[in-house]
C-alpha cells in the first residue's frame, strides 16, 4: 500500500464517528454563551459607570493602574505588567483608537487570547489523548497492525488526522465565538484598528514600530499562533497516547501538565529555568498584543524554539516507541 | 524430546505457506517461547494445541508481526514477516484473540476501514466476504449491537478481505454456542477445501481432533510434537479399560503380551474419567486394533470379559504422556 | 458507505483549507512580531464618534477629580473620598439634577510637577473637557512630601525648607491652573486648600500652620484671575481637630474628614 491517503481517510471517519469532535463543538456551544453573557454584564456595568464613553473608561483604567504602581506591596513583575499596560493604553488614547471597541470581533479576539493557553489546548487534548490509546484499550490496534501496512504509516496517518482536527478546532472556536457573541454585541468590527508591534524592554515599551492593523488581520495572526500552540500540544498528547495504554491516564497526564503550566505562568518569574517548559510558553498571542512574558528573557523566537523542540522530541519518541513496541495485549 | 514426525515426510504435497524456524522470545529476563518450529502447507488445517498460558497467543502475535521474535525466523510465502511486513502480511488474514472491531462503526464501515489498508479490495469484494460469513442482514448495523457470534463472523470477514493464502484463527470457537461451533467448523473446512491454509489455535483437543489435519502441540513455550492428529493420538495415549474375571489372569495375559498396565491410573486419568471406572478395572495402554485380539484371546482362555472400552485421551493426558515419556526415557 | 465518503470529502477539504490559512496566519504573525515596522499596517481614519454629542447634557453635573492622594480619597475607610461624598451630597441637595462622577484621576504622591505632565495626556485632557465641575487637590506632596518624613522618621522639614518648597511649587501651581483652564475654560474649577497635618506635633505646629497659610494665600492668588475657579479652605476644619478628622497615618483625612471637605465643596458650589 503506497498511498497514505486511504489511511487518513480511515482515521478521519473514525474521529467523526467516535463523536469526539462533536463533543468539542458542544463544549464550545455551551461555554461561549456563558462567556458572552459575562462579558455583556461587564459592559453593562461599564456603561453605567462611564456612559458610552470609552475614553473615560480607558483613562480611569490608566489612573487606577498608576495608583497601584505606587504601592510597595505589589510585586515587581505585576508592576511591569501594569506599566506596559499603561503605556499601551495611552498609545490607544493618543491615537484615538478604542482598544475595546464593542462587537463580536473584539469579543472573539479577547476570548481567543484568553483561550490560547488552557482552553483550546484542553479541547485539543480531548481529541489527541485517545487517538492511539483508544485503539489499544479496545484492542483494535491488533487489526490495524496485522495489515500489510508499515507501522510508521499507520502512526503518521493518525498524526496527520490529528493536525487536521487541530485546525478545525481552532477555526470552530472562532466561528462559534463570533457567531454567538454577534447575537449580543453585533457582528461588526472586522476593520477596526488594533495596535501591534509594541516592543518591550523591561517595563518600557518601545513604540517606534507600533502599527495599526485591522482586527481581521490581527485575528488571522492570532489564530495562526494559537494553531501552532495547538499543534505542539497535539504532538505531546499524541506521544502520551502512544506511551500510555489507558486513555484516562493519558488525559490526566496532559491535563496536569497544562494546568501546572497555567499555575507556573503566574508564579514562575522567580524560577527562571521554568521558561524551558513547554507549558509556560503557550501564550504566544501575548507577543502579538505586547503583554509581557511571564519570565524574563522569553521572546517569540525563544518560545517557538522551546515549543518546536518539545514537539519534535515527542514526535521522535512516538515514532520510535510505536514502531518498535511489542503489542502484548 | 520425542518428536513425532512420521507424517511430515509423507504428506508434503502442498506448497509451504508458513514456515517457522527456531522461534524464540524473551520478555524481560524470561524466555516465553523456547524453540518453536513448524510449517503450514496450502490447503491444510493446521492445529496449534496447548493449554492456556503455553505460549500460543505469543507465538501467533509473532506470526502476525505484533511482537518481534528475539530469535528465529517466520516466513510467509517466502517473505520474512519482520523484514518485509508489507509483502508478508499481504498473504495473511488473522484474528488474534477476540475479534476486536470498532463498535461505533457499522459492520460495513469496519470492513471498509480494513479494505482501505489492503490492495485491490473493492466494494464487490466486501460484499462477497459478507455473503461468505452470512452477515448480509445486519451488515449496516452498528457493531455494538452485534452478538459475539456475529462479531466473530465479522472478524473472519475482515480476515478474508485480502484473499489471504493463510488464515490465522486464535481460538475461533471460544464463546460460541454449540450451533455456532458447528457452523464455524464447517466454514473452516470449506475454506480449506478452496485451497486456503488455516492455522487454528485451541486449548481443546476435541476441537483440534475434529477439525485439523495436522497439529503442533505446545507447552511451556516449547513444541512437544508436530504431526497428523490421528497418528499423534494413536501413538501416544490409548487407554483401554478392561473389566475381566478373574482379574489376575487378565493381568498376567497382558504382562505376557508386553502390554503396559497402569498401576495407579488416577495419576494419569483425571477424576471425571476415574469416577466411571470401577476399582477392579484394569487400565492398559494399547493400540485400538489390539482390543479385538485380546477379547478373542480371553474368551478362548476362559477369562470373562465384562466390559472393555477405549478412553479418548484428554489434552492433559496427552501432555502428561508427552512430558513423562521424556522423563522416563 | 455513501455517508462516510461524504464526511471524508467535507472534513478533508475543510481541514486542508483551514490548515493552510492558519499556517499562513502563523507565518505572518511571526514575521510581524519579529520584524515589526511602523510603516506597515493600515492608515488610521480619525474616529467619527468624537464629540458627536456633548458629554454633559443639561440637567446633569459631571464631576472629574484630579490631583494627589486626597483627590483619590486615601485614608477613607469607605473608599469614597471627597469626590464620591461630594457627588452624594449634591445629589441629595437637588434631586432633579443628575450628578455623576465621570472619573477620579487622583494618583497617590502626585506633585504639581507630575500633575503638569499628566495634564498633557490626551486621555486626561479628554476627561477634563467632558466635565463641568473639576475638583483639584494638589500641593500637599510638594510641601510635606506626603507625610513621608513622618512615616519614615526622617527629619521634619524646617521652616526655611518649607518656604523654599512653597516658592517653587506655587510657580508650578500657576502653570497647572493655566493648563486646566486652557483645557476646559467653562467648567467650575474647585481647588481644595491645604491644611496643616502636623498641628498635633509640638515642633511642627507653628511651622506647618505658617506654611499652610502661606500656600493657601498663594493658591487664592493663583485662582483668583479665573472667573470659574474657586478655592475651598480646609485649614480651619482640621486645626485642632486633627485626631478627629485624620486617619491612622496622621496625614490623610479619614472618612469623617473627607465628609467635612465634601460639605465645604458643596457649599462653595452654590
Amino acid at each position: 500500500m503506497n498511498s497514505i491517503i486511504p489511511l487518513i481517510k480511515n482515521e478521519t471517519v473514525k474521529m467523526v464517528r467516535k463523536k469526539r469532535f462533536y463533543v468539542i463543538l458542544l463544549v464550545l456551544l455551551v461555554l461561549v454563551p456563558m462567556f458572552t453573557y459575562a462579558q455583556m454584564k461587564i459592559s453593562q456595568r461599564n456603561q453605567e459607570k462611564f456612559g458610552s464613553d470609552w475614553r473615560r473608561s480607558v483613562q480611569q483604567a490608566i489612573t487606577d493602574n498608576q495608583n497601584s504602581l505606587g504601592s510597595a506591596r505589589i510585586p515587581e513583575e505585576w508592576k511591569k505588567f501594569r506599566q506596559v499596560y499603561i503605556q499601551q493604553m495611552k498609545y490607544y488614547l493618543d491615537h484615538d483608537v478604542n482598544p475595546q471597541q464593542p462587537g463580536a470581533v473584539t469579543f472573539t479576539r479577547e476570548f481567543m487570547d484568553n483561550a490560547s493557553s488552557l482552553f483550546i489546548p484542553l479541547l485539543i487534548m480531548g481529541i489527541g489523548s485517545d487517538i492511539v490509546s483508544s485503539e489499544r484499550t479496545a484492542g483494535t490496534v491488533k487489526m490495524l497492525l496485522t495489515k500489510p501496512v508499515r507501522r510508521w504509516k499507520v502512526l503518521l496517518s493518525k498524526l496527520i488526522t490529528l493536525i487536521m482536527f487541530v485546525s478545525l478546532t481552532v477555526v470552530s472556536t472562532f466561528v462559534i465565538c463570533y457567531g454567538i457573541s454577534g447575537l449580543v454585541f453585533g457582528y461588526q468590527g472586522f476593520d477596526m484598528p488594533v495596535f501591534a508591534g509594541f516592543q518591550l524592554q523591561g517595563s518600557n515599551v518601545d513604540l517606534s514600530a507600533v502599527h495599526a492593523l485591522p482586527q481581521w488581520l490581527y485575528l488571522f495572526m492570532q489564530m495562526g499562533l494559537i494553531w501552532f500552540v495547538g499543534v505542539v500540544v497535539a504532538l505531546l498528547a499524541f506521544m502520551i497516547s502512544v506511551l500510555v495504554r489507558s486513555t484516562a491516564a493519558s488525559i490526566v497526564i496532559m491535563m496536569a501538565a497544562l494546568i501546572a503550566g497555567s499555575i507556573l505562568t503566574n508564579m514562575a518569574s522567580a524560577w527562571t529555568s521554568a521558561k524551558y517548559l513547554f507549558m509556560v510558553n503557550l501564550e504566544l498571542t501575548h507577543y502579538l498584543s505586547g503583554t509581557p512574558a511571564p519570565i524574563e528573557g522569553m521572546t517569540l523566537g525563544f518560545s517557538l524554539a522551546v515549543l518546536a523542540i518539545w514537539g519534535i522530541a515527542s514526535l521522535v519518541v512516538s515514532f520510535t516507541v510505536f514502531t518498535k513496541q511489542d503489542i502484548l495485549n | 524430546m520425542q518428536h513425532t514426525s512420521i507424517s511430515e515426510q509423507r504428506d508434503s504435497s502442498g506448497k509451504t505457506v508458513l514456515q517457522v524456524k527456531h522461534l524464540k522470545k524473551k520478555i524481560g529476563k524470561k524466555w516465553i517461547i523456547h524453540d518453536v518450529t513448524f510449517d503450514v502447507r496450502e490447503g491444510e488445517i493446521f492445529g496449534f494445541l496447548g493449554p492456556n498460558g503455553a505460549g500460543k497467543t505469543t507465538t501467533i502475535r509473532m506470526l502476525v508481526d505484533l511482537i518481534k521474535p528475539t530469535e528465529g525466523t517466520i516466513e510467509i510465502c517466502g517473505f520474512n514477516v519482520h523484514k518485509d511486513p508489507e509483502r508478508a502480511m499481504g498473504y495473511i488474514g488473522s484474528i488474534v484473540e477476540n475479534p476486536e472491531v470498532y463498535s461505533y462503526l457499522t459492520g460495513w464501515e469496519n470492513l471498509e476501514q480494513f479494505a482501505r489498508m489492503l490492495q485491490g479490495v473493492d466494494d464487490e469484494r466486501i460484499m462477497e466476504v459478507v455473503e461468505m460469513v452470512r452477515l448480509e442482514q445486519r451488515i449496516h448495523d452498528k457493531v455494538r449491537t452485534y452478538s459475539l457470534g456475529m462479531r466473530q463472523r465479522l472478524g473472519i470477514a475482515q480476515a478474508l478481505l485480502g484473499r489471504p493464502k493463510l488464515l490465522i484463527l486464535d481460538e475461533p470457537t471460544n464463546g460460541l454456542d454449540p450451533k455456532g461451533i458447528k457452523e464455524m467448523r464447517d466454514f473452516i473446512r470449506r475454506l480449506a477445501a478452496d485451497g486456503m491454509a488455516l492455522f487454528v489455535s485451541s486449548h481443546l483437543l476435541s476441537e483440534i481432533q475434529l477439525l485439523c489435519d495436522r497439529v503442533a502441540i505446545i507447552s511451556h513455550g516449547q513444541v512437544l510434537a508436530v504431526g497428523k492428529v490421528d497418528e499423534l493420538i494413536q501413538n501416544n495415549s490409548n487407554y483401554v479399560v478392561w473389566e475381566a474375571h478373574p482379574r489376575e489372569s487378565a493381568v498376567d495375559f497382558f504382562a505376557n503380551k508386553r502390554i503396559k498396565v497402569i498401576d495407579d491410573p488416577e495419576q494419569i486419568l483425571d477424576d471425571s474419567v476415574m469416577a466411571g471406572i470401577s476399582p477392579e478395572a484394569i487400565v492398559t495402554q494399547m493400540e485400538g486394533g489390539q482390543m479385538a485380539e485380546f477379547v478373542a484371546l480371553f474368551t478362548e482362555q476362559g477369562v470373562q470379559v465384562q466390559s472393555v472400552y477405549k478412553i479418548n485421551p484428554t489434552l492433559e493426558q496427552l501432555f502428561l504422556e508427552l512430558t513423562e515419556g521424556e522423563s522416563i526415557e | 458507505m455513501r455517508s462516510s465518503s461524504r464526511v471524508w470529502r467535507i472534513v478533508s477539504f475543510l481541514s486542508f483549507v483551514t490548515t493552510l490559512l492558519l499556517l499562513c496566519g502563523f507565518i505572518y504573525a511571526v514575521k510581524d512580531i519579529t520584524y515589526p515596522s511602523a510603516s506597515s499596517g493600515m492608515e488610521l481614519v480619525p474616529s467619527t464618534d468624537q464629540k458627536d454629542q456633548p458629554a454633559v447634557s443639561p440637567g446633569q453635573t459631571g464631576i472629574v477629580v484630579i490631583g494627589d492622594s486626597l483627590a483619590k480619597g486615601t485614608g477613607d475607610d469607605e473608599g469614597l473620598g471627597f469626590a464620591m461624598r461630594t457627588v452624594q451630597l449634591l445629589q441629595e441637595k437637588d434631586k432633579n439634577q443628575e450628578v455623576r462622577l465621570f472619573g477620579n484621576l487622583g494618583i497617590n504622591g502626585l506633585t504639581t510637577d507630575s500633575l503638569s505632565e499628566e495634564l498633557k495626556e490626551k486621555g486626561v485632557q479628554y476627561m477634563l473637557k467632558e466635565a463641568n465641575v473639576i475638583l483639584l487637590s494638589i500641593g500637599g506632596n510638594d510641601l510635606f512630601n506626603g507625610g513621608q518624613a513622618l512615616e519614615n522618621g526622617d527629619d521634619l522639614p524646617t521652616a526655611k525648607e518649607l518656604n523654599a518648597s512653597i516658592d517653587a511649587a506655587s510657580v508650578k501651581l500657576k502653570s497647572v491652573a493655566k493648563q486646566i483652564v486652557a483645557i476646559n475654560p467653562d467648567a467650575t474649577l474647585v481647588y481644595i486648600g491645604l491644611y496643616n497635618p502636623f498641628s498635633d506635633l509640638q515642633e511642627m505646629r507653628s511651622i506647618g500652620n505658617t506654611a499652610a497659610a502661606r500656600w493657601n494665600m498663594l493658591a487664592l492668588e493663583t485662582f483668583n484671575p479665573y472667573r470659574n475657579a474657586l478655592v475651598v479652605p480646609t485649614y480651619d476644619l482640621f486645626a485642632g481637630n486633627v485626631s478627629k478628622y485624620l486617619s491612622g497615618d496622621h496625614f490623610h483625612p479619614n472618612g469623617e474628614g473627607y465628609q467635612q471637605i465634601a460639605e465645604r465643596i458643596v457649599q462653595s458650589l452654590n
